[in-house]
């Protein structure tokens, strides 16, 4: 029986993380936020870095850590030792999912390869993660989160007009890395319950980078062209861009019909550009595009930009508040509907983390904060492996687990 | 034998983000049935990038990725008659896919408050731009808008770039994948326990929350009051020398945080004077413009005479994240990519013979596979309205 039991469709099911930073972690936060019973295996003198927190300074409330770790266990068993590594095998034959991104080579190195893990459960899903994926040429090689928006063709394709790539935000990657994994993971998962077969998975980060703008690929094999950065630009929109407006915030609007133009035009008090043969059609607006920006941004700068989204929202056309820090965090409906849930740390400290992406009926209860180190070493030892208490007094005593 | 092989998918979504979930499911082997309308067919048939001649609607390219191993079915749902053999075609299938907006799925007949009772073994999955009934300001909503939204969009580029105005993501329709992906998982989620219980769920995927909870690492440490809240465009990201740079071919991407990294990059541009002095961990605790100047200086220097994939292996060989910027066609000739077969030929009757991105993962027992190219226009409809009807 898990130690907790918060329902959700996988409710019943155990994963072991041997994973750190933040993409193998989002992995197992996403199964977390689904009711599974995640348990993070920590090694004392190898912690995840995300664990250090140069202002707090406390390795049970590093903000980093705390951020992609809700609702999970932590067992700190020292997996640099051959007795740490057989408690692992013990555990793996208990649990349904293995979620590692170590470096590559290292759960080889480990004794915690793929072969190793089947031989002690046929039926588990071992999800591995890299950059390059497990093999391939380039595999060895390692980078974080904006390496892999390089190397996936994301970043080139991010930029200003005549200028550099500059590339997406650098904390871009990992999160939806992990959420591949995790797909991917619950696919084999499905598989192993109906056929008792598990399976090894084999996730690339930039693969899954290049996933992100498949269409942009295709292009490139129908035709050869390669799309050079525009800055905000379209090429079935126009307009579509970001515009200044009075009170210093930018707004985004994107024309997807002639109809929408003539419905933003509207908007602008300036009737007369609908008709404007200059910009009456999508190819117009294109060949036009210079003096379309000029028009629409010489209108957001006299108005504020909740006058602008209302207005343009009211007449059908896409526009919105380009949000900065404080605009999330206040965000009326992501608070309405229950996106930043109230959890529940071991001290009783309560604060409100970042939900799933998305709701389903009857959820998994989203309520406990990520957790301090070691705080379920006795229950991975105790009550999943069945250890005696003067066995699991040993296995401290000797540096093991703790 | 396939993964999803004895599932069965309805299809009403007509957008990428509903689109590409049902391609990632119908991958893995389920019978994936999409609905479209009579002559028009899916919206996406008529984005690009175009290809190939003939029939206008079997030209897109962006259809065609988005469908693979996909039925379609013709089927208008504007008529009495259409509705009826929906409710027939759902009371078949396993999990249904929409991507309309907030209300449409009630006025053809599969009202998502009813689900449980109506139909309580089904998976029903809609994704929206905000969620299901969102205020009156964000009832339109494009992926440009979401984009900015949810955060993204005010912080690209981010550092440095204070001065200009803020950016678009990759791509056209990067908001639509990742909620896609989000939705896929929730359905593979939900399937779990549905084999055990039988009972089914409603998905209700917000594109915008998707894409805040991408940010959760920066996003919850806002929240919980944990790190400055601001308007300032800098504000998602870590800083330090890293970043975007040319050398001899293009650019290439490199980021530095730890000592070790430092130590490296000391070593591979030559051990300049000037760095001899500073502390090891610098670059957590002691980053100043000065400084930074200095080592973009000496990169640069060091990238003159590199071409990316000769920078990044040298750099790499030293423990430091140095990587190309890619442009598509050298990511289609990356060594790495060709040995893991991401990109596979798939065989259209219009678009010819082209290679497709494939999936990110490669599975030993049921992996994905293109089987299929994206149907035609109602190729199926007789195999599954004839005898219904």
């Amino acid at each position: 029986m898990a130690k907790l039991q918060r329902g959700g469709p996988l409710q019943g099911v155990r994963v072991v993380e041997l994973s750190k930073i933040w993409a193998g972690p989002e992995t197992g936060k996403h199964f977390a936020f689904m009711g599974a019973e995640v348990i993070k295996i920590e090694t004392k003198d190898a912690l995840d870095f995300t664990r250090f927190d140069t202002l707090t300074g406390d390795i049970n409330k590093a903000r980093g850590f705390m951020s992609v770790n809700p609702q999970k266990l932590s067992a700190l068993i020292d997996i640099k030792t051959g007795q740490g590594v057989e408690l692992v095998l013990d555990l793996l034959r208990h649990s349904d999912i293995l979620v590692d991104n170590l470096r590559p080579g290292a759960m080889e190195r480990l004794g915690l390869g793929w072969d190793a893990v089947r031989a002690v459960n046929p039926r588990i899903v071992q999800i591995t993660m890299g950059m390059y994926g497990n093999d391939g040429p380039l595999a060895h090689q390692t980078g974080y989160a904006p390496c892999f928006c390089a190397i996936g063709g994301l970043s080139a394709l991010v930029g200003y007009k005549d200028q550099p790539p500059t590339g997406i935000n650098m904390r871009y990657g990992d999160s939806s890395y992990g959420t591949a994994a995790a797909y991917a993971g619950l696919v084999a998962l499905l598989h192993a319950r109906r056929t008792g077969v598990g399976q090894f998975v084999d996730v690339s980060a930039v693969e899954c980078m290049t996933t992100m703008i498949a269409d942009s690929m295709m292009d490139y094999t129908l035709s050869g062209a390669e799309q050079a950065c525009d800055g905000t630009r379209h090429a079935e929109m126009a307009p579509h861009g970001v515009y200044a407006c009075r009170d210093g915030s930018w707004v985004s609007i994107a024309v997807a019909s002639d109809q929408a133009w003539t419905a933003l035009a509207g908007a602008m008090g300036q009737e007369g550009l609908a008709g404007d043969p200059r910009f009456a059609t999508l190819a117009a607006r294109k060949a036009n595009e210079e003096a379309l920006d000029q028009l629409v941004s010489k209108w957001t700068a006299q108005q504020d930009v909740g006058e602008v989204v209302r207005l343009l929202q009211s007449r059908d056309v896409a526009a919105g508040k380009s949000c900065n820090s404080m605009d999330i965090i206040a965000d009326e409906q992501l608070w309405s509907r229950g996106f930043f849930p109230d959890a529940v740390q071991p001290d009783g400290t309560v604060r409100p983390i970042v939900g799933p992406g998305a709701k389903i009926s009857r959820p998994a209860e989203i309520c406990d904060d990520a957790p301090w180190l070691g705080a379920d070493t006795d229950y991975v030892l105790g009550e999943i492996l069945g250890l005696s208490e003067q066995e699991q007094a040993g296995l401290k005593e000797a540096g093991i687990t703790s | 034998m396939t993964a999803l092989g004895n599932f069965r998918i309805l299809e009403l979504a007509e957008g990428v983000s509903g689109e590409y979930c049902g391609k990632l499911i119908a991958d893995f082997g389920a019978e994936v049935i999409k609905i479209e309308r009579p002559s028009a067919g899916s919206p996406t048939r008529h984005l690009g990038p175009f290809a190939g001649s003939g029939e206008a609607i079997e030209r897109s390219g962006l259809f065609a990725y988005l469908n693979t191993n996909k039925r379609s079915v013709a089927l208008d749902l504007t008529t009495a008659a259409g509705r009826d053999m929906l409710q027939r075609i759902v009371a078949t299938v396993d999990v249904v896919i929409d991507d309309h907006p907030s209300g449409w799925l009630a006025g053809v007949g599969l009202d998502p408050e009813q689900v449980e009772t109506r139909w309580p073994g089904l998976v029903l999955c809609s994704i929206t731009a905000y969620g299901q009934n969102p205020p009156d300001e964000r009832r339109n909503a494009g992926d440009l808008t979401v984009f900015h939204s949810s955060g993204w969009g005010f912080h690209t580029p981010g550092v440095g770039f204070e001065d200009k105005p803020p950016l678009k993501g990759p791509g056209r329709f990067f908001s639509h994948y990742e909620a896609g992906q989000e939705a896929a998982m929730y359905i593979a989620g939900c399937l779990i326990d549905r084999e055990h219980g039988g009972l089914g769920r409603f998905i209700d995927v917000s594109m915008h929350e998707v894409m805040v909870s991408r940010a959760d690492y920066v996003v919850a440490q806002f929240v919980a009051g944990e790190m400055d809240v601001t308007d300032w465009r800098g504000g998602f990201d870590m800083h330090g020398p890293g970043g975007i740079f040319p050398c001899k071919d293009g650019h290439i991407y490199v980021f530095m945080a730890t000592p070790d990294q430092w130590a490296a990059y000391r070593k591979m541009v030559g051990d300049p004077e000037w760095a001899r002095d500073l502390p090891p961990d610098w670059l957590m605790k002691g980053l100043t413009p000065e400084r930074i100047a200095l080592v973009r200086r000496d990169l640069c220097d060091w990238l003159k005479e590199r071409g990316k994939v000769q920078a990044a292996h040298e750099a790499q060989e030293l423990g430091i994240t140095l990587v190309p910027v890619n442009t598509p066609h050298e990511v289609m000739e990356s060594p790495q990519y060709a040995h893991r077969q991401y990109f596979v030929d798939v065989t259209h009757p219009v678009l010819g013979t082209v290679k497709y991105p494939s999936v990110p993962y490669r599975m030993s027992e049921t992996p994905a596979a293109i089987t299929a190219p994206a149907p035609l226009l109602g190729q199926d409809s007789a195999l599954y309205l004839v005898g219904r009807g």
